[in-house]
């Protein structure tokens, strides 16, 4: 990596509401008749948040439910887009907002990683490079030639994670999943990330284990009613926050 | 230019979506790719019957003189109605992942166009049986498909934005569809339409490129360039409109689905 003191995740005065319909007319002909329906509220879901993340770093974002987490975790990956304010990210970038999104059950687990990590925009030749590893990772053994649907949940699981633990992105966003899986599994996943983070990756997470935040990331924000309440060394952001939510 | 970068990026991905495309329509059906030969030669088949005996047709040859015009549209209307369905379909790819959202109307429109190019076997089929044979005017073929891209392109775009936010868009596009059939020079000759209406036809695109792919197979002379070129620039300018609508609403996509 050339420039080590990057900034890799800019989010400038970010504003994202959400419009909350009572009784949504999702079609011209209700729109048409019944105009006076449309009843909404807007959400403000964030409101305001200024962060950099800057290269290699590890950051939790934490906070109780509906605090707005997911939503910035879905902005940096431009899934949305935000009502005010900017959002840059330099680099290539992985979100793992949920696995095996885009697994075509029809199609065979070796099939799916071609499709699976090109959505991720890997070329052939890439991820060519990367399935033994891949299928290894994944331990799937003799099933990868299987059709998906026959796969139970936890090996649907190992497929996805392995996917996209191995598309070798600079930027990592994950989001709540480390808590599937069985135990050893999500040992290999959290030493994997390890050593991704050894290798100077950038990750943001979203998660309610504390141990976690405290055993692996370098930094963490506390989100509350959209806005950043806390940011700074893992250690005391989770001590104040679990002290505030107790 | 970022959609040139965006797309090469992510070839990979449009190449599996159209394989997956064309590999899956027939994975599951018993007859396989012939139904891309049976659903057109049976639709041939009831307008020549209605056209020809029933309503006494003059044209000559009638039946080939239907197919060009009939398979090129099957084309252009496949798109259009499954344009409009694509990203609620892909609803919870693009709630989850990002990638360039161009990425399913330009797959779609060309893994269509793969099935026209199968489906032209019908078109040569037909002139080469009813003994009209072929000239060497058939290579036009090459110039008159990337035009009809264009143009099909630029529709896919529009209808497959609006769509997720006016959801029966897609059965309106169905009716559209049935009375733009009517519109166009499909089963009658534009010459046979009266002075006064055929403004109407000259404002859709389809007419051109169905007159072209006429004057090559049928005919066996060369296409009007005319109006191939004005089939081009409509082309061109849906396409501009389009993307540019679909930009636009593309950011709440993820939010409406």
């Amino acid at each position: 990596m050339q420039n080590d003191n990057e900034d890799r995740i800019i989010v400038e005065n970010v504003y994202k509401t959400f419009n909350i319909y009572f009784d949504k007319a999702n079609s011209l002909k209700e729109k048409m008749l019944f105009w006076k329906r449309n009843r909404k509220e807007t959400r403000e879901i964030l409101k305001g948040i200024n962060l950099t993340v800057k290269n290699g770093e590890a950051v939790a974002l934490i906070g109780v439910n509906g605090s707005g987490k997911s939503t910035l975790l879905k902005l940096m990956t431009k899934i949305i887009y935000p009502n005010k304010g900017k959002i840059t990210t330099n680099g290539k970038l992985t979100s793992l907002l949920e696995l095996g999104a885009g697994f075509h059950p029809d199609f065979s687990g070796r099939e799916n990683i071609y499709f699976n990590a090109s959505i991720f925009g890997l070329t052939r030749k890439e991820i060519d490079e990367r399935i033994d590893k891949i299928i290894e990772f994944s331990e799937l053994g003799n099933y990868i030639d299987n059709p998906v649907r026959t796969y139970s949940s936890g090996m649907y699981m190992r497929l996805a994670f392995a996917v996209a633990i191995n598309v070798d992105a600079d930027i990592l966003l994950i989001d709540e999943i480390l808590a599937v899986g069985d135990q050893h599994f999500q040992d290999k996943c959290i030493a994997k990330m390890k050593q991704l983070k050894n290798e100077g990756k950038t990750m943001v997470f979203v998660t309610h284990s504390m141990d976690t935040v405290k055993q692996f990331c370098s930094r963490a924000v506390w989100l509350c009613n959209g806005e950043i309440k806390m940011d700074g060394d893992p250690n005391i952001v989770t001590q104040e926050y679990l002290k505030e939510t107790a | 230019m970022n959609i040139i970068k965006d797309l090469y990026n992510y070839r990979e991905l449009l190449k599996t979506n159209i394989t997956k495309d064309i590999g899956g329509k027939y994975k599951h059906s018993f007859l396989g790719i012939l139904w891309s030969f049976i659903n057109p030669l049976l639709q041939i088949t009831v307008y020549a019957f209605v056209f020809q005996v029933i309503l006494k047709s003059n044209i000559e040859n009638y039946a080939v003189y239907l197919c060009c015009g009939l398979i090129p549209w099957q084309y252009f209307s496949s798109v259009v109605l499954r344009g409009a369905a694509v990203m609620v379909d892909n609803g919870n790819i693009i709630k989850k992942v990002y990638f360039p959202r161009e990425i399913l109307p330009i797959s779609l429109v060309s893994s269509e166009g793969v099935n026209f190019l199968i489906s032209t076997v019908i078109i040569l089929g037909f002139v080469i049986v009813s003994g009209i044979g072929l000239s060497q005017y058939a290579l036009l073929y090459f110039l008159i498909l990337p035009i009809q891209f264009i143009v099909s392109l630029g529709v896919a775009f529009i209808a497959s934005s609006i769509t997720v936010y006016f959801r029966d868009l897609q059965h309106i596009l169905g009716i559209l569809m049935q009375l733009l059939f009517y519109a166009t020079p499909i089963v009658y000759s534009m010459d046979s339409v009266p002075g006064n209406f055929r403004w109407l036809l000259k404002l859709n695109p389809m007419s051109y490129l169905i007159d072209g792919y006429r004057s090559i197979f049928y005919n066996k002379t060369l296409p009007s360039f005319n109006g191939l070129g004005r089939a081009l620039i409509m082309g061109i300018f849906l396409c501009v409109i389009g993307y540019f609508i679909f930009k636009k609403l593309e950011k709440r996509f993820a939010e409406e689905l």
